[in-house]
Parts: C-alpha cells; structure tokens; sequence
C-alpha cells in the first residue's frame, strides 16, 4: 500500500514538473480546469497602460496619460516598417481621427482588441477555449490546431488555432482584413499577416500576452510587443453589452448601457404618450 | 440432472429480469441517462448548434404572427391569416395603443434596429432564420456562455440566480440563470426598450421580461422555450418554442460583420425609404 502511494506520488510530481512551461520566466504554475490538465485562464482581464494609442509609445496628452512602447523586438521600440508602408501610416496618423476603424465601430481585430481600454473574458472548459471582448462585442473562437486554418477569408478578428506549449497557450492567426488597424495612431498590416500570439500567467492575476507579427507585405522583418493583462477583481465585474449607437446627427459614438439616453432617448418611447382612441 | 439445469436456467432468467426490471426503475435505461454532463451533474450543452424550423415559427423566418418574408410575402396584415396558405398563424397578444404602434412600425419596416445592425435582444438572439448561423456553447460550472454568430452578439449567462443590476439597460437586457433538476432557466431583464421582435415590426418595451428554458432532449437536440412578459404591450404573456440541433463536428462558426460603420445604408432599398434617408 505504502509503495503505490509513493508510486502514485512520484507520477503526480513527474506530471507536475513535466508539465511546466518550458520558457524561462515561470516557476508559476496555473491552476487546472476540472480535468486536471488544461491550464485555467478563466476570467475578466485588462491592461492598465494606455498603449492602444500608440503601441510604439505615445507622450502624455490631456486626459490620457503618456505609456512606453509595447514593442519588445527589434530592441528600439519601433515597427520595421517598408518605406511605403512608413508614409501609408503617417497618413493614418494625420486622419485617425476620422479614419480609425474602431471609431468607426468596426472590430478591433488582432492583437488590437488585447489591449483597448476595456476589458476582455476568457471562457474556457476541456477543449473548448474563447475570447469575448467588451468592445463592439467582438468574440474568438479558438480552435484546436490539429485542423488546418479557415483561410482566405477577410475576417476582422481572423482564424485562430491553438495548441498548449507546457503552460502556454500558443495560437496562429490568419485571415484578417487588410483594414484593421493595431492602435489608434494608424499602424497597421496588410491581408498578408500572420501572427503568432502566447498568452501565459505569470502569477494568479496576471497573464502575459505576447504577439510575433509577420507580414512581409509591410514590415521588413517580423516582431513582437508584449503586454500584461490584470484580473478584473472589482466584485461584480462583468462583460457590459458595447455597440456603436448613431445619435440624431448621424455621429456615432459608444453608448454605455448605463446611460439613461439608452432608453430615455429611445425613437420609440413616443407611442406611450399617443393618446389612445 | 436436466431438471437441475433446468432450475439452473429458470434461476438465471429470474435474475435477468430482477436486474431489467430495477434498471429500468431507476431510470438508467432511459435516454436521460446518458446525456452528456459537466463534473457538476448538469448537462452540458456545449457544442454548436443550429436552429431548425418548427414550432410557432414554422416555416416562417422573422414573425411569430406568420409573415412570410421567407416566400417573399409582405403581408403582415394583422388579420390572424398571415401571408401563407394554412392554418391562421397565432398572433401577439396586443394592447390596443400597442397595435397601433405596431401597425404604425410595419409601414417603417426599414427601421427595424437589426437591419442597421444593433443587437437583436432575447429570445431574438436565438429566434434567427432557422439553418443559417449557429450559436456556439461554452460552459462550466458558474455560466453558460452563448456566442452567436448572428450579429456577433454574446450572452454569458451567469447561472447562479443572482439579481438584476441596476442601472442597466442593453439590448440583450440581463441574463441570470438556475437550474431546475435538468432545465436551465433564465430569467433575462433589464432591456433598453428599443427591440423589435422580428423582422415584422413586433415589438416590446423597456418593460420586456423573458424567461427562457434550455433543455437537452437528447444528445444532439436541445429544446427552446421563451415566455415573454410586457404588460405595456401585451395582454397576456406569449409563449415560443423551437429546437436547436448540432451542428456537425467539422463545421466551425464563422465571422459576422454588421456595425453600423459597416454601411448599414446598404441594407436599405429605395422602397424602404432609402433615397430619403441618403438625401438627409
């Protein structure tokens, strides 16, 4: 009896350490999902830095406050972009205002949506694995890698598979439209881009996302930013329903549910003051 | 020595009876027993599933009252016989003032907020033309988690029949859901008053309260059921009812794409007020 039970140890602890991520940072271990394998990323995280302006790192301006670049490769912090592509961003830059998908309601794409201003909920059980973002209810499904990519299509959140390197999630992006941009300050990517993105905990509230960024059509050589999501602890945090609403001007802006205007504006409260017949 | 084996047999049928017959008490014989369930001993509904037709809908896409868009009909006349042949088509219950509104509504059907790609509300979320987008599953022990690609909309239902919020209206409302025995229910509230119900401009107010029924009949069949509450609007609640089924392993869900920054205008016929509304 005594032996089995060592037995039993040793496999448990065998396990264990096999299981372990092989990159080097991270003697922390995740917690499991009920089947006692699948690392569990579950739950509500959100950066806290302000590099969804300018992922190549912005100075502080009025109400928004200054943030590093995210970029950890090439070493100075900047996209190695082609020359035309240089020129095509610079042209965003001087129309974002105007010209940034995301303020005009469309998805933020990927690795854009990681890192916005709002937060994002991992849902996961056995083989099952998803992202939903609060902004513009955007989702991924992820799938597993042993089937080929649904490629070729112009998605703005694209096709995902995913495998599990020891403790870290490792999936392969593909298939987004050309129109996406990676922040507000109008970098972006082509139709060609490939990205290669590891998410992995670095301790029980904090998980760190990285992105391989590849697209020969605009960068002369690929490279990666570097971000760290924190669990949303606030009690009660939830997903808060997003959408792009038109107000009577036909500008359109994010109404939160948590304005009155939501309701008190509604086109269609008038039919209660009609005056019945 | 036969009739030993003779009472060898007799005993042995015996027993296998004995062994039928308390198996099929205890229920383990019926399909309920082998439904597919999470650690926690609920179903699990994970997977991806498909609306099929059946039930008030029919074979109608986008009314409970029988307007027929699917046959190009654009009747909804409201007298009970729908645009089809058949049987009358059951019709919302509606206050006077609320028939009105609505009658008014179907002569604005370009204004129906899915065509200009808001979110669709509840049950319309699940209540798509049936066989065209799937719904996708996710669940664990404290949610269950509905990724629609219709509309990309999500609803993560917390399933530990906790209250409302205040403060919060959306178009999906709040969803809140508990178990009874096998049946996930969900009392869903808080709506933004702005819902159409379909495409025939049936509608609800802020005052909307659903209650939803999620059952797994079998392994690949899950049954819907809504009851909808709005006293403003109806006279008595209405009642919906339809079946999801899986989806094939090799499919997977697709992407949706409909914000309003999409050109919603493209959803627009010159009929249906278009050129009015470009030329604003």
């Amino acid at each position: 009896m005594r032996l089995v039970a060592a037995v039993a140890a040793a496999a448990i602890l065998t396990a264990a350490v096999g299981g372990q991520s092989p990159d080097t940072t991270k003697s922390f271990v995740p917690g499991r999902l009920w089947d006692g394998k699948t690392p569990d990323f579950r739950g509500l995280w959100q950066v806290r830095d302000t590099a969804y302006v300018n992922i190549e790192g912005h100075a502080a301006e009025k109400g928004m406050a200054a943030s590093k670049s995210i970029i950890v490769d090439p070493a100075d912090g900047k996209i190695p972009y082609r020359p035309e592509a240089l020129v095509t961003r610079q042209e965003h830059y001087s129309t974002r205002a105007t010209t940034d998908p995301s303020i005009r309601c469309f998805q933020a794409g990927v690795p854009r949506a990681t890192y916005l201003a709002t937060p994002l909920q991992i849902l996961q059980s056995p083989g099952n694995f998803a992202i939903v973002y609060q902004e513009n209810h955007a989702f991924r499904v992820f799938h597993p890698d042993t089937r080929p990519h649904f490629d070729n299509a112009d998605w703005w959140m694209g096709d995902t598979r995913y495998r599990w390197e020891g403790d870290t999630l490792v999936a392969d992006v593909v298939a987004q439209t050309d129109q996406a941009w990676l922040d507000h300050a109008g970098n972006f990517h082509s139709a060609e881009v490939h990205i290669v993105e590891r998410y992995h905990t670095t301790g029980a509230d904090t998980l760190e996302y990285e992105a391989r960024i590849e697209d020969p059509v605009v960068y002369m050589k690929p490279w990666t930013l570097r971000t760290v999501l924190y669990r949303v602890k606030r009690p009660g945090a939830r997903i808060v329903e997003d959408e792009c609403l038109e107000d009577a001007n036909g500008v359109r802006r994010h109404v939160p549910p948590t304005d009155a205007r939501n309701l008190l504006r509604s086109d269609y409260s008038r039919w209660k003051q009609r005056p019945a017949k | 020595m036969i009739r030993r084996y003779l009472r060898i047999a007799v005993a042995f049928v015996t027993g296998a009876l004995c062994v039928l017959t308390w198996l099929h008490g205890s229920g383990l014989l019926e399909a309920q027993s082998v439904l597919p369930r999470l650690p926690d001993g609920h179903p699990d509904f994970q997977g991806l599933w498909m609306k099929s037709a059946g039930g008030f809908q029919g074979l109608f896409i986008g009314s409970l009252d029988g307007t027929n868009f699917a046959a190009g009909g654009r009747g909804g006349r409201g007298d009970g016989r729908g645009a089809g042949r058949g049987p009358a088509a059951p019709q919302y219950p509606y206050t006077p003032e609320a028939a009105a509104e609505r009658a008014d509504r179907l002569r604005r059907g370009y204004e129906d907020p899915e065509a200009h790609c808001h979110l669709p509300g509840v049950p319309r979320a699940l209540d798509q033309p049936g066989g065209l987008y799937p719904v996708q599953i996710i669940q664990d022990e404290k949610s269950v988690a509905l990724l629609h690609e219709a509309m990309h909309d999500v609803r993560i239902i917390p399933t530990d029949n906790s209250a409302h919020p205040r403060n919060y209206w959306a178009w999906d409302g709040d969803s809140r859901g508990h178990w009874e025995g096998d049946t996930l229910v969900v009392d869903v509230s808080n709506f933004n008053g702005r819902t159409w119900l379909d495409m025939a401009a049936n509608f609800v107010d802020e005052n909307e309260h659903v209650v939803e029924r999620y059952s797994l009949v079998d392994h690949d069949t899950i049954q819907y059921e809504a009851t909808i509450t709005d006293p403003t609007v109806f006279v008595r609640p209405v009642q919906m009812r339809f079946t999801l089924k899986r989806v094939p392993a090799e499919q997977q869900i697709l992407e949706y794409s409909c914000l309003e920054g999409e050109r919603s205008l493209q959803h627009y016929t010159d009929q249906d007020g278009g050129k009015k509304r470009r030329a604003q």
